[in-house]
């Protein structure tokens, strides 16, 4: 079994970076067998959830870590892009989601005034206790709240949150326009739609580079810190399945978001993605 | 049974501001905060979400059926 996916992997490495499209209602529609992607896998849809669950369980503890090591602290700079273009102020109320750990959160805090608050809202109870455990520890508990919900079926009130951001969180849903059209249902009019995402199509002369960073490295590096190598294999197969930047855009158009804007980062290694309800 | 929540710290009891903009996720309704048993009460749905360690577990497949019998307080 490991050697078949072994070659699996790697044909559709190049189907997924050149073919067509992977995302999308077509594609489910033509699925006999109603299933989802999960790294370079094809799962029962109703699976996905509790595997992605599964692999961030697993790695909670040494997550930011993790992030860390992984991206060579650039994690830092491109969660600091998007708070800038966040701009926190005021009494602006944030939804953090698939935020566990709180690093969005405490930093759009740090940078918004006394009177802004942030919910944060992860699917994993096991991210969501590091997070609210690192709260208590900088004692920012009144400004904060933590919540266990799922992106696709938020338990937020219709237009109530200035801002809804998403950091590395996206690529783990099930049901991605679902999760978008909800993240348009809670945002108040005006409000600001931020989505940080790896893309799965950097720019040419990083490629060589980046697949044996993600193939050969990152799960090595994994392994070493977390002692386990399995979930950072999704993460980097879930990274090359992630839709094009011109495909989420159409999504994130499609979800009723609009003016979307997209910066590439580290050579498209990471795309900022941008939209409003308006 | 409200004996075992009696000295609770103050983190473990949900926010008010947080009770203003948290709904059912299958419903959307607005959501009773059962202190004692520490679960959110959606009364159309019939359903009741969990807090678990002061985190509302916002789960449809974790919410108690309000048919079926309550957890014992204090668990």
């Amino acid at each position: 079994m490991p050697d078949q996916r072994q070659q699996f992997r790697v044909r559709h490495l190049r189907m997924d970076t050149r073919g067509p499209l992977r995302y999308g209602p077509p594609r489910m529609t033509e699925s006999p067998t109603d299933e989802v992607d999960f790294g370079f896998r094809r799962v029962p849809r109703d699976a996905k959830a509790g595997l992605v669950r599964e692999v961030f369980e697993r790695v909670a503890d040494r997550y930011d870590l993790m992030n860390d090591l992984m991206s060579l602290g650039l994690h830092r700079r491109w969660k600091e892009a998007m708070l800038d273009w966040l701009n926190p102020r005021g009494a602006m109320t944030l939804l953090d989601v698939a935020g566990g750990t709180g690093d969005i959160a405490f930093r759009f805090l740090a940078r918004a005034g006394a009177t802004a608050r942030a919910v944060v809202c992860d699917i994993n109870p096991a991210m969501v206790e590091v997070g609210r455990d690192r709260a208590i520890d900088r004692s920012i508990l009144d400004r904060i709240d933590w919540l266990v919900g799922n992106a696709e079926a938020l338990p937020v009130a219709d237009r109530s949150v200035e801002a809804y951001t998403i950091a590395f969180g996206i690529r783990n849903v099930t049901d991605i326009p679902k999760a978008l059209a909800e993240a348009r249902r809670v945002l108040k009019p005006g409000g600001h739609f931020l989505c940080l995402e790896f893309g799965p199509r950097p720019d040419v002369g990083l490629s060589g580079l980046y697949d044996l960073y993600s193939f050969q490295v990152l799960p090595k590096l994994g392994e070493l810190v977390t002692g386990k190598a399995e979930p950072y294999q999704y993460l980097i197969e879930s990274i090359r399945r992630f839709p094009s930047d011109e495909r989420f855009a159409a999504m994130l158009g499609a979800a009723g978001l609009q003016r979307v804007r997209q910066r590439r980062l580290a050579g498209g290694v990471v795309t900022l993605h941008s939209a409003w309800r308006i | 049974m409200g004996m075992a929540m009696a000295d609770q710290p103050a983190w473990q009891s949900v926010d008010p501001k947080l009770l203003e903009i948290l709904v059912c996720p299958v419903t959307h309704e607005t959501l009773s905060y059962d202190r004692e048993r520490q679960e959110l009460v959606a009364v159309k749905a019939r359903l009741a979400y969990p807090i678990r360690d002061g985190i509302p577990i916002m789960l449809r497949e974790e919410a108690r059926h309000l048919d079926e019998p309550a957890p014992p307080a204090g668990t």
